[in-house]
């Protein structure tokens, strides 16, 4: 089989409507470069390869090879839903960008049906990865985390060169729309000095508008399937006037700032 | 400075100081509910006069005995008038039709589980003394038992059927109002003269003259109880202005057609008593009101009559559909739970030209309705392709605040069923709602929507045990075995629906009823004689979806798999999956097989296929009337009741436990992909054919609706529901924290009212296996 015939798939989940425009269907990949303290998807962590936990007692493989008529069969379930609604489909991991020549392929045949495509990216990959993906995508759902090289390199693994020329890539690319999101994750993101990082490195770039995703324990249960502490247990949500304040400090430097997420 | 509008506002539609609604939907709920034995007593007094005279002149004649003088009340604040009893929310019996049900209840309807009724010691004697004794062997349920045929009995005790209506009214059907609020009632008598002046021996006219007639003098009754109001002393000065009004209104109506909105929901409320005084039936629904009270709506506004006062009146009118509730045994109050009185009305559709029909009206309904929030009305708004977006969007709205209403009932689905059962293209662009789900041509249909249940899973479960002991059982056999006995019960059940149909005609002929249903008139018929243009008979379907799952279970484990032999799973189904092994095979069939309701091409076509044999097999056959038998797939609030009769099944339910809610729902906790899939499943079955009805069900969290991201998306999905042409689809949009709280404290949420199954109900009056099914649909969420 040829490069990108294959992709290993952890879950796939349809009516999302809150990654991305419209009704969509999501397609989450295994493999993920970085280990982000707070991930909701834990699972996904590490190299593509499969991976197994214990839930209620029982071992499951938690994600298969899908071939990608596979995973369009399964995508074009829901066409008349996007058709509607201006949906389509996202690419989740994981990060995405680790099966690059995979997601390219089904981007690809995404698009060429006339349906809209996203991907949800750290972009902490060399530059060719989004490179191969980047033709066949609309939406590109951009993760800024942690700016500072040596903290980011110590807490998520991250590289944070590769990120800037991913993002800076992804802004230059045709008929793509990019989205900095940027997860408030207290102690880690929302500490003063990065977020004014991230403010000085958007501004730079002339961009108007971020994401902020405030912070859910969502993911916890999976820690304990997986046999893992979950360390951030003790983390209080933010509070809707924290959550507010860092709203107000990007306004403040006229970047637009929409609060998303999961409710 | 003078306001040249002040001149043209006649006194009585601003001396209102403020708006009565909302005490006025108190005091309707004030006293707990009541039987009054008011009706029959003065029925049974008619009837003991005329002994010997034809059956329909006597119904005539009882019906205009209790319109002079049934005990009429004027409420307080009350802009409408006509009360079908004093006490609001009273139950009606008509021992004409049963007089046996509520013996066996006489003692217990006071404290049943569900929809219960005081019944005064008075009273109770006075039935046991004076009604009882003279219906006894007198009653419609006597010529039915004596009339079923042994057949249709057996299918009854294999609990394979139910026939329903056969201890009330008919009902399920929508009058002409358009022809009695055009013209007037003077119009219809002097109609009903000229074919008496053609055929002065037909008891139809005859007996449909004394109706209108009564109907004239109850009016008149009104308008004296007003005046005789207006003197008490007591009587603010603003109340006797009102008062006043309504005296004169009443008298015009004796004869005119309604010339203002006011006089025109004062119009159609009466015939809407009238008919519930001819018939107590379920469901005399109110068809396509935003289409034709419209131009007497648009008549105020020229008029300029106060927008506030419009408002009131049909706040009034939308509470008085709350104060007529329907006495049903304890056996049907499980069926139909929560009093679905059926006061349905469809919004927007098609008008006659193929466009989308909707008006300011239309929005004024569903803003009013908003702000009421009761089970009744039950709004239905028609979707099609067409749909303007800003009444989709307001549609969208309404559905969120959570009661379940407007439900959705999809014009690309409806028109071409009508128009494969031979109704012309006006009409079919025509129907509207009847009852919960069914739908109807109005004021030109006798359609007995609500005749059979026919309970699918029991054939099945019963062609499992015929098979037990086959050696050479394979899939396409037993797959054609119950093939074999759906024919075989459908052929039963609709001999059994005729003998009920037959029942009505015999002994309760509605005259008055008849006169509003298009070529009664011209035939000289009654509807239950054939007198209407449509004449269907409508059989649900019942259970298609564990029917489905249970069959693809079968065909996985034992033959594809062959994990087990046929006989071991029938001996585990009979074994009610006892023992750990029974159990572990439970797990394995709810878990890792597959079930309707996520998307499995392969199931759902075998889902559809079924559905596709039952409803045409079911259309070969003709009524007494001469019209078809119509499927519906639709389980109201059923699937609980007609789950007890089905022992375990291969699907992993267990005996007695409910099947699959609403009718095309998939069966409760067994869809996990969200509601996309639940859609794409339901629309394999081809809904066209539910010509009857159908039912879909789907529960959303408020969070995935907030904000107005989340309703466009939500608009973007009833599109996407319309182009797949499912025919129906309501919503409860409650949290299952909300339910569970109200669960535990009813005393907080004594106004909450939810979806059961094609209509709402208060959440409180329903019992706990009801309230504890509508907090296990599953809540989609993302």
């Amino acid at each position: 089989m040829a490069a990108g015939d294959q992709g290993l798939v952890f879950n796939i989940q349809r009516y999302s409507v809150h990654d991305g425009p419209g009704i969509r269907t999501i397609i989450f990949l295994q493999g993920c470069p970085l280990h982000c303290p707070w991930c909701s998807n834990p699972e996904s962590q590490g190299a593509v390869k499969p991976l197994t936990w214990v839930k209620n007692g029982q071992t499951e493989t938690i994600s298969k090879w899908w071939t990608a008529a596979e995973v369009m069969a399964e995508i074009e379930k829901d066409e008349v839903f996007y058709r509607n609604s201006g949906g389509g489909v996202t690419l989740s991991g994981g990060e995405c960008l680790m099966q690059a020549d995979f997601s390219a392929n089904i981007l690809k045949a995404t698009q060429a049906l006339g349906i809209s495509t996203a991907i949800e990216t750290t972009g902490a990959l060399p530059l060719t990865a989004i490179q191969k993906v980047l033709p066949y995508t609309d939406y590109v759902l951009f993760d800024l985390k942690i700016m500072d090289l040596q903290r980011s390199k110590q807490i998520i693994g991250d590289n944070t060169a590769w990120v800037k020329a991913s993002f800076e890539a992804a802004l230059a690319a045709d008929n793509t729309t990019v989205i900095p999101r940027i997860p408030l994750i207290p102690g880690f993101t929302t500490t003063q000095d990065n977020l004014q990082q991230i403010a000085d490195y958007v501004t730079s770039l002339d961009i108007q508008e971020v994401h902020i995703l405030p912070f859910h324990q969502y993911g916890s249960q999976k820690y304990d399937y997986l046999k893992r502490s979950y360390t951030l247990k003790d983390t209080p949500l933010l509070t809707a006037a924290e959550v507010s304040h860092i709203h107000d400090f990007f306004e403040a430097r006229e970047i637009k700032a929409v609060v998303s997420g999961l409710e | 400075m003078a306001s040249t509008l002040s001149k043209t506002i006649p006194s009585f539609q601003s001396v209102r100081p403020h708006s009565r609604l909302q005490e006025m939907k108190q005091h309707l709920f004030a006293q707990k509910r009541q039987i009054s034995l008011e009706r029959a007593k003065l029925y049974t007094e008619s009837y003991q006069q005329t002994v010997g005279e034809p059956t329909i002149m006597r119904r005539a004649k009882a019906t205009v005995h209790i319109l002079d003088n049934v005990q009429i009340s004027i409420r307080p604040g009350e802009l409408l008038v006509g009360n079908r009893t004093i006490r609001p929310r009273s139950g009606i019996l008509s021992p004409e039709m049963d007089p046996y049900w509520i013996m066996k209840e006489i003692d217990t309807i006071a404290q049943r589980p569900q929809d219960e009724f005081e019944f005064t010691a008075a009273d109770k004697t006075y039935y046991r003394e004076k009604l009882l004794p003279y219906w006894t062997n007198q009653s419609m349920k006597d010529f039915i038992n004596a009339k079923i045929p042994t057949d249709v009995k057996q299918a009854e005790d294999d609990l394979v059927i139910k026939l329903n209506q056969t201890d009330k009214g008919q009902g399920h059907i929508i009058m002409d109002f358009p022809v009695i609020l055009n013209h007037g009632i003077q119009y219809l008598l002097d109609l009903i003269q000229e074919h008496i002046n053609q055929q002065p021996t037909n008891d139809f006219y005859q007996s449909a003259e004394l109706i209108f007639q009564g109907m004239q003098r109850h009016f008149e009754r009104y308008a004296q109880l007003a005046e005789t109001m207006m003197l008490d002393s007591a009587t603010p000065a603003y109340r006797q202005i009102e008062l006043q009004e309504i005296a004169a209104m009443c008298r015009r109506l004796k004869t005119k057609a309604p010339q203002s909105f006011y006089e025109a929901l004062q119009l159609l409320w009466m015939t809407s008593i009238v008919g519930q005084y001819e018939s107590n039936a379920s469901s005399l629904s109110l068809g396509r009101m935003d289409q034709y009270l419209y131009p007497f709506y648009q008549m105020s506004q020229k008029a300029h009559v106060p927008e506030a006062f419009l408002r009131e009146v049909l706040g009034d009118f939308y509470l008085k559909t709350n104060d007529v509730v329907l006495l049903r045994s304890a056996e049907s109050a499980k069926c139909f739970a929560g009093f679905p009185t059926g006061y349905t009305v469809a919004l927007g559709g098609l008008d006659k030209y193929g466009q989308y029909a909707v008006n300011d009206l239309s929005y004024k309904m569903l803003d009013l309705y908003q702000a009421i929030q009761l089970p009744q009305p039950n709004l239905s708004v028609r979707i099609n392709t067409q749909i303007p977006q800003r009444f989709l969007m307001k549609t969208c709205e309404t559905i969120r605040y959570g009661t379940g209403i407007p439900m959705l009932f999809n014009d690309e689905v409806c028109v071409p069923g009508f128009l494969s059962k031979g109704v012309s293209l006006d009409d079919a662009r025509d129907y509207a709602v009847v009852g919960c789900v069914e739908t109807t041509i109005p004021g030109k249909t006798y359609g007995l929507h609500d005749i059979a249940l026919f309970n699918l899973l029991r054939i099945m479960e019963l062609a499992l045990y015929d098979l037990e002991n086959d050696p050479t059982v394979t899939y396409t056999k037993l797959r054609q075995h119950i093939l074999d006995k759906i024919d075989a019960y459908v052929k039963i059940v609709t001999t059994g629906s005729d003998v009920v149909d037959l029942g009505h005609r015999q002994f309760a002929p509605t005259p008055f009823l008849s006169v509003l249903i298009e070529d009664c008139l011209q035939k000289g018929q009654d509807v239950t004689a054939g007198g209407a243009r449509y004449n269907f008979s409508g059989v649900q379907g019942i259970g298609e979806p564990n029917l489905a799952d249970a069959l693809y279970a079968i065909k996985q484990v034992v033959f594809e798999n062959h994990e087990l032999t046929f006989k071991e799973l029938v001996t585990h189904l009979a074994d009610n999956f006892a023992g750990a092994t029974g159990e572990a095979l439970r797990q394995h069939l709810i878990q890792d097989v597959d079930k309707y309701g996520n998307d499995n091409p392969e199931l759902d076509l075998e889902c559809a296929k079924f559905f596709r044999h039952y409803a045409l097999e079911l259309g070969k056959y003709r009524n007494i009337r001469g019209g078809e038998f119509n499927a519906g797939a639709y389980t109201v609030s059923a699937h609980i009741p007609l789950g007890e009769d089905v022992g375990a099944t291969p699907d992993g339910r267990k005996a007695h436990e409910q099947l699959a809610d609403g009718g095309l729902s998939p069966m409760v906790g067994r869809d996990k992909l969200g509601p996309t899939a639940v859609l794409k499943s339901v629309s394999k079955i081809d809904n066209t054919l539910a010509v009857n009805g159908s039912l879909l069900n789907l529960k959303f969290s408020p969070n995935t609706l907030k904000g107005p991201a989340g309703l466009r998306k939500f608009a973007d999905f009833l599109m996407a529901f319309t182009q797949l042409k499912i025919r129906h689809v309501q919503f409860n949009v409650q949290s299952k924290e909300t339910l569970l709280d109200a669960q535990k404290h009813p005393e907080n949420y004594a106004g909450l009212v939810v979806r059961v199954a094609g209509y709402s109900a208060f959440f409180v009056d329903l019992n706990k296996r009801i309230q504890d099914d509508i907090i296990r649909r599953a809540e989609h969420t993302l």
